[in-house]
């Protein structure tokens, strides 16, 4: 839940990335921080493993600046993906404005995704929000890999009942990354 | 709390009333730092030292620790963690939860009793429980401050940002 501070005038959202293991969610927010304003952005936080998965949530704060005279923040998290921190992402999870899925463009994945996916509507609707209401949307990312599924099927299996904004990235190499990016937090703001 | 609830509006007098409580208890506890955060990580308000780096890193930790606490409870089935206590060599933090939604966070040295904390955090709670609460009412009436024009400047500015 955002939340609007009119005494210091600020506004903050939340948004969580969110996805299976090793589909680019940490990548994702690697490359924001690379590229975004020095002004707007604040120190990347990575709770990892030794092999540089995430264990708990990534971390980065950014800040618009001054909008009719309101500061206004989005904090940005990721998920881990891992099958095995399932309750740990419920914790990131917990009170979200707006999640971005990232699926794994990879044939071999899409199973994954499907899941993931459904776990996450299921984790929305714990939290008492209705999923379908609730600000998304979808990023498919890899699509450089020469086993990336076409997109139209990845539309099939993950978006056809949800039907939200989905963008194709390259999380890796940066592109996407801002369109998604941009998307969501429009998204959030409209929903404020 | 209502879930289809997507702002969280605190006003200035409910603002100073929060920070009021906080000061009193930095005050009465004599301890470092104190603050309000809600579920999300974000930090409400704050008292104590004003050199504090980081505190929006802090928030996003302290509230993913609590988050996962509650996870932990859940599969011991027990209702909750209402109280967390993390123990250093220089610093502690004390972290009580405020009606499910909110963290009360004391942090405090070796000169505060921890005993002294946990009775007047339990008040302090009790009262930033009934602030809140009349928070969250006023929380529907926001028109004046999201308006059509601060969207659209929003929007202008990720625009502007948000770009390679
Ligand atoms: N080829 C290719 N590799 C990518 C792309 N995006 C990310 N990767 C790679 O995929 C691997 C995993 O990326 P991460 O960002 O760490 O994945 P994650 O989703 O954070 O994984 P968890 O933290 O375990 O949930 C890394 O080696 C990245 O370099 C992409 O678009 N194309
Ligand atoms: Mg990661």
């Amino acid at each position: 839940m955002a939340l609007i501070n009119v005494a210091a005038r600020e506004i903050h959202c939340k948004i969580v990335y969110y996805g299976p293991g090793l589909c680019g969610k940490t990548t994702n927010l690697k490359y924001i921080h690379s590229a975004v304003p020095g002004h707007a952005r604040g120190d990347l936080l990575s709770i990892a493993t030794e092999t540089e998965r995430t264990l708990f949530f990534d971390f980065l704060p950014l800040d618009l600046g001054q909008v009719h005279g309101f500061q206004t923040r989005f904090h940005l998290y990721t998920v881990p993906g891992q099958v095995l921190y399932e309750r740990t992402r419920v914790a990131v999870l917990n009170g979200a404005d707006g999640v971005v899925f990232v699926a794994d463009s990879q044939q071999t994945k899409l199973r994954e995704d499907i899941i993931s996916l459904q776990e996450l509507a299921r984790n929305i609707q714990a939290e008492g929000k209705k999923f379908l209401e609730f600000p998304l949307v979808l990023q498919y990312n890899k699509r450089d890999v020469p086993n990336a599924l076409p997109i139209e099927q990845l539309d099939h299996y993950l978006n056809s009942s949800i039907k939200v904004p989905r963008f194709e990235a390259v999380a890796s190499k940066g592109v996407g990354v801002f369109d998604t990016l941009k998307a969501i937090s429009k998204l959030v703001i409209s929903k404020l | 709390m209502d879930p289809q609830l997507t702002s969280l509006v605190v006003s200035q007098a409910e603002t100073s009333h929060i920070e009021d409580t906080l000061e009193r208890l930095v005050a009465e506890t004599g301890a470092n730092y104190s603050m309000l955060l809600d579920k999300s990580g974000q930090v409400i308000a704050a008292s104590g030292d004003t050199d504090r780096q980081d505190i929006t890193a802090l928030g996003a930790l302290l509230a993913g620790t609590f988050a996962s606490s509650r996870e932990v409870a859940r599969l011991l089935k027990e209702k909750d963690f209402r109280v967390l206590f993390q123990q250093g060599v220089r610093e502690n933090i004390f972290t009580e939860l405020i009606s499910e939604q909110w963290m009360l966070v004391v942090m405090f040295d070796k000169r505060t009793h921890i005993g002294l904390v946990k009775v007047l955090s339990k008040r302090a709670t009790d009262e930033l429980a009934s602030i809140l609460e009349r928070v969250k009412l006023e929380s529907r009436a926001k028109d004046q401050i999201i308006s059509t024009n601060f969207r659209t400047s929003v929007e202008d500015t990720i625009d502007l940002l948000f770009k390679d």
